[in-house]
């Protein structure tokens, strides 16, 4: 099967800091791929059968890094879409881009994998919002894809379970955020270093200024503050627990 | 049934994906708000409650008439009223028996097909489970800006704002949209549930559905509903990792009897299977906003955190005097989960 999986870079949440206001700091934060997206990846390479993995972002040039680990963990190639044009893109623009990409770049694949949503924004939209761009079916929330005479997934609705028939070419987005997988072997390092991650910008997708990136975004950010929500931070020594307990109690107010 | 790849599940006229213009609202004229009223399948049919909460909101700050959008057959008549307490002005009701179930894509060109005859200036669902899933696929459709998961919306004439909380509730962001129709999911929970004006009246219109994107489901099962939900409890007493003795869970449980709270936990507990999915708080769980959030042995990784920072007083237990949970607790006890949760049910008991 050909498989495209559409994946992002996303501060490595493990090591976010904030300042004395409450903000997130920013700079010298590593980033890493999306744990929502690396399941997904894994996923699409147990599918896979004989056809190629792709993987594809959008984001700026460092984004490679996100399409290495897609390479290490078994894709077999990967094209980073990244334009200053489309800076600033909505869940809008990005999926419009990312359509744009299939249709130009993939147009014979069978299926596409996104993880459920990305840990520093989510939005969750892209995976429904590319799948109505292409017209094709979605599957959200997949706990489990299963390939038999026909492909067949679990979506969890948290308060119904239910088994559906995919149809090929449609868009699932998976929930989980990590898998006991096995660790990259060096071959996979190797494998992964030898391959040419490619390079599209707006023209190659046949795309121009206005439909991505800010101009081609449907919701703008009028303004971010801190959430203000300040904590005394009081600490106490609870060695006893009984003092421990006192502090609890008049703060249930029994 | 043939799956619906190039676009054959663009709707009724089988547009390919092309079709987005057609649905050109970005009128100047738009007016009203469109609300897609979920509903809880079962013997008894009735609203997911985020869509009688965004009801009264719509009502309170958007101008203009409200409409509701339910999908199903018969037995959503008893619905029709309790719609009109809640501030539905008109109702469309697309009726099909194969509505009942939910088909993102038919529901999506039903009521992207709503729109082009109503053109809404907003349209409005909750952020549960399907309305994030169908929200998303409509904005596409619609060619609309979306913000999902808000936690408060307000209106400056026809246009909203959209506030919703970023980066696992360290910063919170206030959107707009730049056209019409102006879409938002709404967390649950975030505005108060409304009191029932009963004997409200408003108009029912029946729609039928002419296309023929449904889904091949081979199965479908409810998952009982547990009866504790965490997200509705005052005060919390949250588990995680530090606890090591599968006995301390019975003792919360007993403490959170007493306090006339609930027992949740961090993903930690959940992947140990010591407790159901339900009750995990988090980014990967439930968010949570409880008047008292205790946390037993938790660090306070930033995926737990996006769940519990919207509690009014957290008071956390580590035997970590650095514990990465500090900074975001209220009051910080350095101490042994077990031995003051121990504490606690004692001293509960003879209060
Ligand atoms: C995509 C993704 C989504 C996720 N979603 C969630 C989510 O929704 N919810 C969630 O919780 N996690 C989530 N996680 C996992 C998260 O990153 C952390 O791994 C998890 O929250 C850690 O749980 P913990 O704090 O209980 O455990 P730990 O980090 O192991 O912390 C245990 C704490 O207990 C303290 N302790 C040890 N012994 C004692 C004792 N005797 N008495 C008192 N304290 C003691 C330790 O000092 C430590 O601070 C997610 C991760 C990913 C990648």
């Amino acid at each position: 099967m050909k498989i495209v999986v559409a994946v992002k870079q996303v501060p490595d949440v493990s090591s976010v800091q904030t300042d004395d206001s409450g903000n997130i700091v920013r700079e010298g934060i590593p980033s890493v791929l999306n744990p929502y997206c690396e399941y997904a990846v894994y996923m699409a390479c147990r599918l896979k059968g004989d056809g190629p993995v792709t993987a594809v972002t959008m984001g700026p040039p460092q984004a490679r890094g996100a399409l290495l680990r897609c390479l290490e963990l078994g894709a077999d190639e990967a094209y980073l879409i990244s334009d200053k044009a489309f800076a600033g893109s909505d869940a809008f623009a990005t999926s419009k881009v990312l359509s744009a990409f299939v249709r130009t770049h993939i147009p014979g694949y069978d299926l596409i994998l996104c993880g459920k949503q990305a840990s520093d924004g989510d939005t969750a939209e892209v995976p429904a919002e590319l799948a109505c761009m292409l017209g094709v079916q979605q599957f959200c929330y997949v706990d489990e894809i299963v390939a038999g005479d026909d492909l067949r997934v679990l979506q969890n609705y948290r308060d119904e379970k239910r088994i559906c028939v995919v149809p090929l070419r449609s868009v699932i987005s998976v929930s989980k955020g990590e898998c006991n997988r096995r660790l990259p072997s060096i071959n996979d390092y190797l494998r992964a270093a030898d391959v040419e991650i490619k390079t599209l910008d707006k023209a190659a997708l046949g795309l121009d200024e206005q439909s991505a990136g800010v101009k081609g975004s449907k919701t703008r950010i009028i303004s971010s503050r801190s959430s203000g929500v300040e904590r005394s931070c009081v600490t106490i020594d609870g060695t006893n627990p009984s003092d421990a307990a006192d502090v609890i109690i008049k703060e249930a107010g029994m | 049934m043939s799956g619906c790849s190039d676009g054959s599940c663009s709707g009724p006229d089988r547009l390919p994906p092309g079709m987005l213009s057609k649905y050109d609202l970005d009128l100047p004229t738009a007016d009203g708000t469109l609300v897609w009223l979920e509903v809880i399948r079962g013997p008894e049919p009735r609203f997911e409650a985020s869509s009688l909460e965004i009801l009264d909101k719509a009502r309170s700050i958007c101008e203009g008439r409200v409409f509701g959008a339910v999908f199903g057959d018969k037995e959503l008549k008893p619905l029709y009223d309790i719609a009109f307490s809640y501030g539905v002005d008109t109702l469309y009701h697309v009726k099909d028996k194969r509505l009942v179930q939910f088909h993102p894509e038919a529901y999506c060109d039903a009521i992207a097909e709503l729109s082009a005859r109503i053109a809404p200036a907003a349209i409005l669902m909750g952020a549960t489970p399907r309305g994030r899933e169908l929200a998303p696929r409509l904005a596409a459709a619609l060619g609309a800006g979306l913000t999902a998961d808000c936690t408060d919306l307000s209106a400056d004439g026809r246009r909203i704002l959209m506030t919703r909380p970023a980066f696992g509730g360290n910063l919170v962001a206030t959107i707009a949209c730049n056209g019409f129709p102006q879409m938002a999911t709404v967390r649950p929970g975030a505005f108060p549930m409304p009191r029932a004006d009963v004997g409200r009246k408003g108009t029912v219109i029946y729609r039928r559905y002419l296309g023929s994107a449904f889904k091949n489901i081979v199965s479908s099962e409810p998952v009982e509903a547990e009866s504790v939900d965490i997200s509705k409890a005052k005060i919390l007493v949250s588990l995680g990792n530090g606890i090591r003795d599968r006995a301390t869970v019975d003792l919360a449980e007993s403490v959170a009897s007493k306090l006339g709270g609930a027992v949740s936990c961090s993903r930690a507990l959940v992947d140990r299977g010591w407790l159901p999915q339900s009750r995990q708080v988090g980014q990967s769980g439930r968010i949570v906003s409880p008047d008292l959030y205790l946390a037993f042995g938790i660090s306070g990784s930033v995926q737990h955190k996006a769940g519990m920072s919207g509690s009014k007083r957290i008071v956390a237990v580590n035997k970590d005097p650095d514990a990465p949970i500090k900074e975001s607790a209220d009051v910080f006890i350095i101490g042994d989960a077990h031995s003051v949760l121990k504490e606690l049910d004692e001293r509960l008991d003879s209060n």
